[in-house]
């Protein structure tokens, strides 16, 4: 989806205002800190080691210098002398008085304690003031009153820190660039994401609804939020198709009523010589108005009835007594049709519902069903009580509806050429499947002679 | 077809809307009532206070406010005064708050001027809730505990969907009733069908109650409804 060649389209101030790149600094931070604490225990109990390490020499070279017999005691501190190639070595023998006996310190230090334990002191190595060395050092006072002290350079320390500083230099400066790198990447990355979202979703706004956000298929959070964005905006690209087609059709519905409303009027107006002949275009004009306020108001109805999202009118409803009131209402049509009207009611099913809603529901193809049937036939209404549901089922002797009619008729508007002869606004049908889908109902329609009609209500 | 014993009732029309205000005014002062206006909620809720009207007819949809609030606000200062509600607003939730909010009918916008005054007739004579078990308007009598109905000595079979529309139509005589206040008071319909229901439901009952040779009591108002009256 992303081409690598527009990588570093993004300016870098905004790339560190980007939410991934502060992180990434955070995070690198932190981990730098984190090192450098781990590297300073290190370099600290490190040091400590090599401390008691020198103050163990020291300690043991001043018990064996001290044990070791007087005519033997300079030529093994000059042989101790001469095994120290790092030329880390000090030992200084003096006598009582302070003269130097042997070895390779000046006086004795001055801050010595001595027959005390190992410890930290400056060492005189030449004849100046200035000729001092840092050493662990330990004094001794041998038998004859002599003073041997031992020294040992701790210049290690240095070494440590050294080695250190280089540590921190190839290890923690290349993590801290890389991660700084890194952070930029991700956040561009995101950013480019963001971008291209931004773009496509600025389009959409536009009026280009058949724009889509890009997914890669890869399913992380990003994808899934941008496949139920795409889901929304397929929603409401059906939706807004619908709506077009619903304006396309009321324009079209209304337009027939208004014409001719428009046609009666003028012929009225130029033709009428009594007053009677012009009430009689009155009273058709205002017949045809009637017609047209009818659509719009079964319109807002299906539209209500579909955005309705409150079931708070919803209660307990007794289909069986509905089915009778219904057909109660529709017998004495039916019969000046010559079309009988039979009721078969099994069982008490109750269902939850609005009792107002469904009465128009079934009214509207008991209503139908009594249109369509001719002089003869019979309109059974029928409720059916079974294991898993129950249904009302309304079915007629009439010519029914064909394959291709089934679905569509139940679409806003829609009359089959039949029943555009017949008095009705073709929006009966869509009102009870909006009515039907409000309650989680299903509309169940067979195709073929003899419309069988059925709301199916599932066992709460 | 007028009812005469409502002339010169005093209603309050609170209706914000000059052209519709001037065409309701006009119909009801044809119709023999004393008509006051106002535009607005406020002018309305204090014509109602002190003109004590028979009856008040109250638009929804009031600049700045919903005319249910006035209904409310003299309901709860125990004001009786029947109200019918006018509303754009169809949706049955729409009704069914108007009428909780103390409204006593309610009429969709777009409305036929007959329907409008039937119904404020209607409001203005409540029927008259007897505790008599049987009800009559002039020969016709009606029994409500035995289910029989009788025309002078003749009786009448009815069957018990007819039975509940005369009766209905007893307790209003000569009250004009439209079909859909039919429809919604005896069948509990609340919305209007394609089908002529009502007109062939009256026709057979029609047919029972008056017969040929008999002075018609059922009339019917062409374009407007039904009334049962005495024959004169």
């Amino acid at each position: 989806m992303y081409a690598a060649s527009d990588s570093f389209s993004v300016p870098l101030p905004d790339l560190a205002r980007t939410t991934t790149f502060r992180w990434t600094l955070v995070v690198g931070s932190a981990f730098a800190a984190f090192t450098l604490m781990l590297v300073a225990i290190v370099y600290e109990r490190t040091e400590r080691f090599l401390t008691a390490r020198s103050d163990g020499v020291v300690t043991q070279q001043a018990r064996v210098l001290s044990a070791s017999e007087p005519d033997k005691r300079l030529d093994r501190i000059d042989w101790h002398l001469a095994q120290d190639p790092r030329a880390v070595q000090y030992v200084g023998l003096f006598a009582a008085d302070g003269h130097r006996i042997a070895g390779n310190l000046a006086r004795v230090p001055a801050d010595l304690q001595i027959d005390g334990p190992a410890q930290q002191v400056m060492v005189p190595i030449g004849p100046g003031p200035s000729d001092e060395q840092l050493v662990r050092g330990i004094g001794r006072r041998l038998s004859d009153g002599s003073v041997l002290v031992i020294g040992r350079k701790i210049d290690e320390g240095a070494e440590l820190t050294k080695i250190v500083a280089q540590t921190l230099a190839l290890g923690l400066f290349p993590a801290l660039c890389m991660s700084i790198v890194a952070g930029a990447l991700l956040s561009r990355r995101a950013q480019r994401r963001v971008e291209e979202v931004n773009e496509r979703v600025r389009r959409i706004v536009a009026g280009d609804f058949r724009e889509r956000l890009p997914t890669r298929g890869v399913g992380d959070p990003f994808d899934q939020l941008a496949g139920s964005v795409n889901g929304m905006l397929d929603r409401i690209e059906t939706l807004i198709h619908e709506i077009a087609g619903v304006g396309d059709d009321i324009a079209h519905d209304l337009r027939t009523p208004l014409t001719r409303v428009r046609v009666g009027l003028e012929r009225g107006r130029a033709n009428s010589r009594t007053l009677a002949e012009a009430q009689a275009a009155f009273d058709r004009a205002i017949g045809g108005l009637d017609q047209a306020l009818a659509i719009v108001t079964a319109l807002l109805r299906i539209a209500e009835i579909e955005h309705s999202q409150r079931f708070a009118g919803f209660s307990r409803v007794a289909l069986a007594r509905i089915v009778r009131e219904v057909c109660d209402l529709y017998e004495p049509i039916a019969e000046e049709k010559g079309v009988k009207v039979r009721v078969q009611a099994s069982g008490e099913p109750v269902v939850h519902g609005d009792r107002d809603l469904l009465l128009e529901a079934i009214a509207n193809l008991v209503d139908n069903a009594v249109k369509f049937t001719p002089a003869g036939g019979h309109v059974e209404l029928a409720l059916l009580d079974r294991a898993g549901d129950c249904a009302v089922r309304i079915s007629d002797t009439g010519p029914g509806i064909s394959e291709d009619e089934r679905e569509i008729v139940l679409r806003r508007f829609y009359r089959s050429d039949r029943s555009r002869q017949t008095q009705g606004v073709g929006l009966g049908l869509s009102l009870v499947a909006a009515i039907v889908k409000l309650h989680g109902f299903r509309l169940n329609m067979s195709a073929g002679p003899h419309c069988v009609v059925e709301i199916i209500c599932p066992r709460a | 077809m007028l009812d005469r014993e409502a002339t010169m009732a005093k209603l309050l029309l609170i209706e914000d809307d000059r052209e519709t205000a001037e065409e309701i005014i006009a119909e009801l002062v044809e119709h023999g009532f004393a008509v006051d206006w106002a535009a607005t909620g406020i002018e309305g809720l204090d014509k109602a206070r002190s003109g004590d009207p028979d009856a008040m007819i109250v638009d929804r949809l009031l600049p700045g406010m919903d005319g249910l609030t006035i209904v409310e606000a003299l309901r709860q200062e125990h004001v009786r005064t029947p109200v019918l509600v006018l509303s754009a607003l169809a949706a049955v939730d729409d009704r069914v708050r108007g009428l909780r909010a103390g409204g006593d009918d309610y009429l969709t916008k777009p409305f036929e001027l007959v329907e409008l005054i039937a119904r404020i007739e209607a409001l203005l004579r409540r029927p008259a809730e007897t505790r008599d078990t049987k009800l009559r308007v002039g020969p016709l009598e009606l029994d409500l505990i035995e289910r029989t109905a009788t025309r002078g000595d003749r009786s009448i079979d009815l069957l018990p969907r007819e039975f509940r529309l005369l009766e209905y139509m007893m307790r209003r005589k000569d009250q004009m009733l439209t079909r859909a206040m039919l429809l919604e008071e005896v069948w509990n319909y609340k919305f209007v069908p394609q089908t002529n229901l009502v007109d062939v439901h009256m026709g057979r009952l029609r047919r029972k109650v008056d017969e040929p040779h008999e002075l018609p009591m059922i009339h019917n108002v062409r374009g407007v409804g039904f009334i049962l009256r005495a024959p004169a």
